[in-house]
């Protein structure tokens, strides 16, 4: 180091200076040093008085008055540890959490996971407990996708269906008394609409390479005639179908054509309503949470008045279809036998009607239970939750598999290459045809 | 290039030119402090306002409201002080044995440990996940202290190594003349002379351990471990993102860094410049 | 730093006389001060073959089998480093590293030499230039990248914006590979180019001002000076420095998985990818895993063999 003495003056003794100054670090981190206890086993084990709960962050605080209220009228504490807000980041969490022996207690999981968790011994069977009877409350859609094999998983949460937003202020200023059904129609609106009203976006949607990019297209498809599989036999896959082909040109239609601009093959949730709620737009296809944001004016520069909202339109297929979204209720088959009836008391009490009715009020989530459908007050109060009401025949699940993670990582990448326009449509379909082929092959071999 | 020979015009443009280079080093940084206080609504507002028109500490309450970022705060120190320490008593040993000792596989190991300095530590993800399982060490601070020491080990290895024989031989000479064990010279002589240089390459390894991405994002999965640069993206809700809570997060993260890089910016420099030039 | 290890070989060759393997054992540590040395590198060294030679073993036999989820695996031969060069993901992957390292690491070599020329001399405030240089270098990546994903948001973002405005790019910069790998070598560039600087500077510092004036008196102009003078006495600096960001270039992971939110790849989110994402990908992942330690390992051979860097010293 020598001759660096000329840039680096004394490095050679530690001055007075540097001495007190790493004191005071050192003084830092042990004073931070007792707050700690991540050197022992897992933490899912901690304290047989407590449940470990995991759900990604909410803004809505329904989930917390539900928790206080419940915990404060039971002798054991449930403990909600927020998980990773994108589906697929915590999913590859809980994957690891399981491989590793560990993982919360009781588990919200999406509505994709049952098979997955199923097929690999993750979650217990709660057929015993969810029973034929108790199921019969809720809706039909939320029960099949938590059943894998003829056995119940899980039990449902919440549920999401995908919806088009529109605004009704621009449509009557341009003369247009109802909103569109069909996909031409949407696209001939949006360009007038545009026009006349110097609106920056005719429409947006999630195009981006990841989950919702999938329940996009899906729904493209699915307003085609399309599918994945075969509804009477899940093992044949049948996406390479000109139904398919078809949707997926219209989706890919809404950019080359205008109406959607081209930066929507990287929009999530965010981007979306961000363009929507700063009145950029004129449609949007989104989930029914967009409600709530919509009615706090910080968030919002446009008022729930001038915003209506809508089935999805069709693409020369007999009816749109929205995705189904949604959340369930797991619980892990490693958890401690004397938690387990613990864990579905917890379970029963958040899938019940009053939390439900809670959790639509002040969030805008959808209820799967019949009964919520039936109450006059969040009927009213929650424009979404009558659409859904009306939507329950037009709302299907995303294909079933026990590898689905894999499968949907496929799709997200080749849907998104359609809509960028790197893949024609018909490519698309045929290279998603030979990989999903070959990912159901080696689930039911 | 050449000082004295300069007019006063040069001098000048030498002033904008080294304003520029630091306005563009710190604006990412001034840009983000401007989102972490501004509010919810401005954050929203497109185009984006240039300077800022609200003021706003909701992004900060929300973030240390939020107790797996402050546990991550405290999981970040354990982890990075723990690697400190250990990198810095077996670096040490290890580096007083190559530049002191005569033994045969010396060039060996110090090809061994330098290589690790070349490895990637992509490579090893899976079996090690696979290895701290059955151990029952993932989700530990050890998941993430080991792997942390062992890509902090050639840095601090050859550091200290560069430090020692930088001690004139004569001091540990007179020492074992007095009767003292090769040993007790490292520790009574060797160590405290070199106290600067260790001060300085614990730094470093600190730095990066506090850092490290890969090994955390892999082996913590949950608030009692998580270190806080795995926490940051977590400050979104299911469909909205929390740009102003991801911007005060960013801040706090970083701040100790910047206090560090400031009170110590001479250690630190030449701690990375030492293997640049010296020899 | 001083030279580790030749010097030291030459001393304890002494006792390595020809003779039985047995005799040149028993002679190595009958000397107490050898006998400490072994024990002194012992804790290191089972660091090493504990959390990297034996999972890099492991991760090499496992890359001759199959293996999938709850069934046993089986060998395969070279079948799954057949199946990666046969897959288009792991292809971009490549190419994206590639890339991106030849990119941003020549952008960080220009940049940081024309900054650590500007700034080899006193001048008032130097030591802060030198804090605010150090201090992107000192950020955690993952956070970087958390910072300039907010300023390449789209529609709210200030570098969106600008971009827009300058008629650069219109669309959403975080969406698709192009962009987005333009953003990645904005935010390296950004990270790295002032510790390049350091390094080099450090390197320039310990050039003799004589040269110089020698030079000028020879008449040799700005441009000769730097080409004849300054650059071949710098080069061991900048070979030194050259190898460790061309290594953590080829290496980039946690830049790209924050910043490109799985739009954009690198050979190590490919790895990543396949053996903890995906449940059916494992085997791909594991033999790109092994093909990143071997290109590693040659990246550094190539410098430290062909070109002569040496960084022990």
């Amino acid at each position: 180091m020598g001759r660096q003495s000329r840039y680096e003056p004394s490095s050679n003794r530690i001055s007075r200076r540097d001495f007190l100054r790493l004191s005071g670090l050192g003084l830092a981190t042990a004073t931070l040093l007792p707050a700690c206890g991540g050197f022992g086993g897992s933490s899912s084990s901690s304290g047989s008085n407590k449940l470990i709960f995991t759900h990604g962050p909410e803004q809505s605080g329904a989930l917390k008055e539900l928790l206080d209220r419940f915990n404060k009228s039971h002798d054991f504490e449930v403990v909600w540890q927020t998980a990773p807000a994108d589906s697929g980041a915590y999913f590859d969490k809980l994957k690891t959490q399981f491989q590793a022996g560990g993982g919360p207690d009781v588990i919200s999981g999406d509505v994709i996971w049952p098979a997955q968790f199923a097929y690999n011994g993750w979650v217990l069977d709660l057929s015993d407990m969810f029973t034929e009877e108790m199921a019969s409350n809720f809706l039909s859609g939320p029960v099949q996708a938590v059943t894998y094999q003829g056995k119940r998983w899980a039990v449902p949460w919440f549920t999401d269906a995908g919806m088009m937003y529109y605004r009704k202020d621009l449509l009557a200023k341009s003369g247009v008394s109802k909103p569109p059904t069909s996909y031409d129609e949407l696209m001939s609106v949006a360009k007038k609409v545009q026009q006349q009203t110097g609106t920056k976006f005719g429409d947006v949607f999630q195009g981006a390479n990841y989950e919702g990019g999938v329940c996009n297209a899906l729904e493209f498809i699915w307003a085609a005639g399309g599918d994945v599989l075969d509804p009477n036999d899940p093992t044949k896959v049948i996406i390479d179908s000109p139904q398919a082909t078809h949707g997926l040109a219209t989706e890919r239609s809404l950019i080359t054509s205008g109406v959607a601009p081209e930066a929507v093959v990287s929009y999530m949730e965010q981007q979306s309503h961000t363009a929507f709620l700063n009145g950029e737009s004129v449609f949007m296809r989104n989930w029914p949470y967009v409600i709530g944001l919509a009615a706090d004016p910080s968030q919002s520069k446009i008022k729930p008045s001038q915003l209506g909202v809508t089935s999805l339109p069709t693409a020369g297929g007999s009816t749109g279809y929205s995705c189904l979204g949604g959340w369930n209720l797991f619980v892990n088959a490693k958890i401690d036998p004397d938690k387990k009836d613990k864990a579905w008391e917890f379970i029963k009490y958040m899938a019940s009607p009053e939390a439900a009715k809670v959790r639509a009020l002040k969030g805008g989530f959808l209820s799967p239970l019949k009964a919520t459908y039936q109450d006059q007050e969040v009927v009213n109060k929650v424009p979404t939750i009558a659409l859904a009401k009306q939507l329950a025949d037009q709302i299907r699940p995303r294909p079933v598999s026990p590898f689905y993670s894999d499968m949907s990582l496929k799709m997200q990448a080749a849907f998104n290459d359609n809509l960028k326009g790197a893949s024609s449509p018909q490519d698309t379909v045929s290279t998603l045809q030979k990989q999903i082929g070959s990912i159901v092959k080696q689930g039911s071999s | 290039m050449t000082p004295g020979f300069e007019s006063t015009r040069s001098k000048v443009a030498f002033y904008l030119l080294m304003g520029l280079f630091i306005f563009l080093t710190l604006f990412p940084l001034l840009w983000v402090l401007k989102l972490s206080l501004i509010s919810q609504g401005e954050l929203q507002a497109s185009p984006p306002t240039i300077l800022p028109h609200s003021f706003s500490l909701g992004s900060y309450q929300r973030v240390f409201a939020n107790s797996a970022f402050v546990k991550g705060i405290v999981n970040s120190f354990v982890i990075a002080g723990f690697t400190t320490a250990f990198c810095l008593t077996i670096g040490s040993f290890a580096a007083y044995a190559l530049a002191r000792l005569n033994f045969a596989i010396a060039k060996g190991v110090g090809s061994l440990i330098l290589a690790m300095a070349f490895f990637p530590a992509v490579a090893i993800i899976a079996p090690l996940f696979l290895q701290f399982t059955k151990l029952g060490l993932v989700n530990t601070y050890w998941a993430m202290i080991l792997p942390d020491t062992l890509l902090s080990l050639p840095l601090t290895v050859y550091l200290l190594v560069a430090y020692f024989r930088e001690l004139p031989r004569s001091i540990e000479q007179a020492a074992m003349v007095d009767g003292a064990t090769t040993l007790q010279t490292f520790f009574r002589i060797t160590l405290p002379l070199s106290i600067p240089g260790v001060v300085t390459t614990g730094l470093l390894t600190f730095i990066f351990a506090w850092n490290e991405y890969l090994f955390a994002n892999t082996f913590a999965f949950d608030p009692t471990t998580q270190p806080a640069t795995v926490a940051i993206p977590n400050f979104a809700s299911q469909f909205t993102v929390d740009y102003g809570a991801q911007a005060a997060a960013s801040i706090v993260v970083t701040l100790p860094l910047v206090v560090l890089v400031f009170l110590f910016q001479r250690r630190i420099v030449s701690g990375l410049t030492a293997g640049a030039t010296t020899g | 730093m001083a030279n580790v290890t030749v010097e030291r070989i030459e001393a304890a060759s002494a006792p390595q006389h020809r003779g039985g393997l047995l005799r040149r054992v028993t002679n190595e540590f009958a000397h107490p001060d050898r006998r400490l040395a072994y024990l002194m590198v012992t804790p290191a060294i089972i660091v090493i073959l504990a959390i990297a030679v034996y999972p890099l073993l492991y991760a090499f036999v496992l890359s001759f089998q199959f293996v999938t989820p709850n069934r046993p695996s089986h060998w395969v031969g070279i079948d799954n480093y057949i199946n990666m060069f046969g897959d288009p993901d792991f292809r971009t992957a490549l190419i994206n590293t590639i890339v991106f390292t030849v990119i941003a690491v020549s952008l960080e070599l220009v940049l940081g030499m024309a900054i650590a020329v500007a700034l080899n001399r006193r001048f008032f405030g130097r030591g802060f230039a030198r804090a605010t240089a150090i201090a992107p270098w000192a950020f955690p990546t993952s956070v970087s990248a958390v910072m300039w994903a907010l300023m390449f948001q789209d529609q709210v973002g200030i570098m969106w914006y600008l971009a827009e405005k300058l008629h650069i790019y219109t669309g959403n910069i975080l969406g698709s590979t192009g962009p987005l790998m333009g953003a990645a070598i904005v935010v390296d560039v950004w990270k790295t180019t002032p510790f390049m600087a350091l390094l080099l500077l450090a390197g320039l510092q310990v050039i003799p001002q004589d040269i110089y004036r020698a030079a000028i008196v020879d008449g040799a102009g700005p441009w000769q000076r730097f080409w004849r003078i300054t650059l071949p006495m710098v080069r061991p600096a900048l070979l030194v420095a050259l190898l460790f960001r061309t290594l953590d270039s080829w290496r980039i992971y946690d830049l790209f998985w924050v910043l490109g939110q799985r739009n954009l790849s690198s050979l190590s989110t490919y790895v990543y990818e396949g053996v903890r994402i995906s449940q059916l990908d494992f085997s791909l992942g594991d033999a790109a895993a092994i093909f990143v330690f071997v290109s590693s390992m040659a990246i550094a051979f190539f410098f430290m063999r062909v070109l002569g860097t040496r960084p022990t010293e």
